[in-house]
């Protein structure tokens, strides 16, 4: 579904992707793992567009998008969709005109059932009575969840998450990864999924990726992980066995 | 190049600032083309556009009037006292300080005060959207954001000045027009017959056309910093700083090209 061939990505002198090469199957959920800084939500930013990479290769559905115009990445877009690690919600429109605005713009939908999809949406996250309320008046976690919302709404077959669980407190953390593994198994959606929680890797992907300073230092099934010498690897899972 | 080899080699450091001059320019001009191409193609986003002018219009419009006052009361003031010292006689100034005020104060006062105003409040909030990822959130639904955000406010932003710097020239020479009669001794019948006398109808359409002008550069230069605006804490503090110095640094230039221009025709 996803192919990263030999991807680099510099900002000025400092190169922050340094060659990766990553296939994401149809369907899988691959969790990204790393310390902060390596360069995930660089790696997510250019495999739609709103960043390009210096070199490389990165194949969707079989179409080499790596040189696509502004307007070829709509297509893109479309298919693929983002959770952003900031809410990223508009400031200026009410919580329902934020998740309704993808709606309005890729469909041509009635309004009542514009209602319906955004509540169900709303629902999935855990949230209600918020609609008529602006970003600014609701928390920082009800605000990431919007955001997720605003994606999800819009049914992509891709789904790229940077940390949609950051900040979150344990119930909804364990009712988003849920809603992960659920859009993955009924809608047979791809998730790539940005993130620092080694144990809710192990609990719901079917592939993860480690990155250090710009590269993968290993990837695998859970399973395969749980074996691996990488010292960072080893470092991830001690944390997550303290948990 | 490391910043010390740079200070040790003056020409390379001319040369690296040049070739980021023409690169931030090269930035600076792609982003003035692609809003023209977005402001003929499509309709403005009315509700948006209004609001901004609202905005640009609304918290602005008292402050030139209070700044405006003065600066007639000081050209009023200082230019009598001065023509009294040298020729014994300030006859003219009401006719000067009439074309002074149509040809200059009017539209930089005002132009130098949307800038400090809507132009940082633009900057700003154009920067922090960028560092939220507000900008590729819109991108990630299709949405242009040069048409979604510069395109209003730069048609609330001309339309205001334009509107402003017409007011602040009215209340700029009623307020000279006040002094001349308490202060200098000329009735305002007097103020009036010197100002026809040295004003034509030319001089208001040129100061219209440079409020139009200023109105036009400052959200540019402000969405640009905006949209340039670096991650991080500073981030959006420097590209608002930076967006203020360049927007009156580009007006005053602008001043002075449009003033040079226009002395053709006169
Ligand atoms: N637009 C940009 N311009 C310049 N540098 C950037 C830009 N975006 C990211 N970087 C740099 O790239 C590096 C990797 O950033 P990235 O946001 O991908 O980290 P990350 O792995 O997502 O970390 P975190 O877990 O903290 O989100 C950082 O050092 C950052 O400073
Ligand atoms: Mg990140």
């Amino acid at each position: 579904m996803i192919k990263y061939k030999n991807l680099v990505k510099s900002f000025g002198t400092r190169t922050v992707l340094k060659g990766i090469d990553l296939h994401i199957k149809a369907g899988e959920i691959v969790f990204i793992l790393g310390t902060s800084g390596t360069g995930k939500s660089v790696l997510l930013k250019n495999t739609v567009g709103l960043l390009r990479p210096d070199s490389g290769e990165i194949w969707i559905d079989g179409e080499n998008v790596s040189g696509y115009s502004e307007e070829q990445f709509l297509s893109i877009r479309k298919k693929c969709g983002m959770v952003f690690q900031h809410p990223a919600l508009f400031d200026s429109l009410t919580i329902y005109e934020n998740i309704a605005y993808g709606l309005r713009k890729h469909f041509s939908m009635a309004e009542n059932e514009i209602e319906r999809r955004v509540e169900q949406a709303l629902s999935l996250v855990n949230l209600d009575n918020i609609l008529s309320k602006r970003p600014g008046e609701i928390s920082y976690g009800m605000q990431k969840r919007v955001s997720l919302a605003r994606t999800v709404v819009l049914q992509p077959k891709v789904l790229l998450f940077d940390e949609p669980t950051t900040g979150l407190d344990p119930v909804t953390t364990n009712s988003i990864n849920t809603l992960i593994q659920s859009l993955s198994r009924k809608l047979n959606t791809t998730s790539m999924v940005v993130s620092h929680d080694m144990q809710c890797a192990l609990k719901i992907a079917d592939h993860i990726v480690v990155l250090d300073q710009g590269q993968v230092v290993d990837q695998g099934t859970p399973k395969q992980l749980l074996e691996s010498e990488v010292p960072l690897v080893r470092d991830f899972l001690e944390e997550a066995r303290n948990q | 190049m490391t910043t010390k080899q740079l200070i040790q080699n003056p020409f390379a450091f001319i040369g690296v600032l040049l070739i980021h001059t023409c690169r931030d320019a090269r930035a600076f001009l792609t982003l003035v083309v692609q809003t023209l191409f977005q402001l003929v193609t499509h309709l403005p986003r009315k509700k948006e556009t209004i609001q901004q002018l609202y905005f640009v219009a609304n918290g602005s419009l008292w402050t030139i009037i209070f700044c405006v006052c003065f600066a007639a009361v000081v050209t009023m003031l200082e230019s009598s006292f001065h023509m009294k010292l040298v020729i014994q006689n300030d006859s003219m100034v009401p006719g000067f300080a009439s074309l002074l005020i149509l040809r200059e104060l009017g539209a930089i006062v005002t132009a130098l005060l949307l800038t400090s105003r809507i132009g940082a409040g633009m900057a700003a909030e154009i920067g922090s959207m960028k560092v939220t990822e507000q900008i590729d959130a819109l991108k990630m639904l299709g949405i242009n954001p040069i048409r979604f955000l510069i395109v209003p406010r730069l048609i609330a932003s001309t339309i205001g000045c334009v509107l402003l710097s017409i007011i602040a020239n009215l209340v700029c020479i009623f307020a000279a027009m006040i002094v001349a009669d308490q202060f200098l001794g000329y009735s305002n019948g007097m103020f009036l017959t010197a100002m026809r006398r040295f004003v034509d109808f030319q001089d208001i359409i040129f100061a219209s056309i440079k409020a139009f002008c200023f109105g036009f550069v400052i959200p540019l230069v402000s969405c640009y910093f905006g949209f340039n605006c670096r991650t991080g804490a500073d981030g959006v503090g420097r590209a608002t700083t930076q967006s203020v110095v360049f927007a009156s640094v580009a007006i005053i230039v602008l001043d002075f090209v449009l003033s040079y221009t226009f002395s053709y025709f006169y």
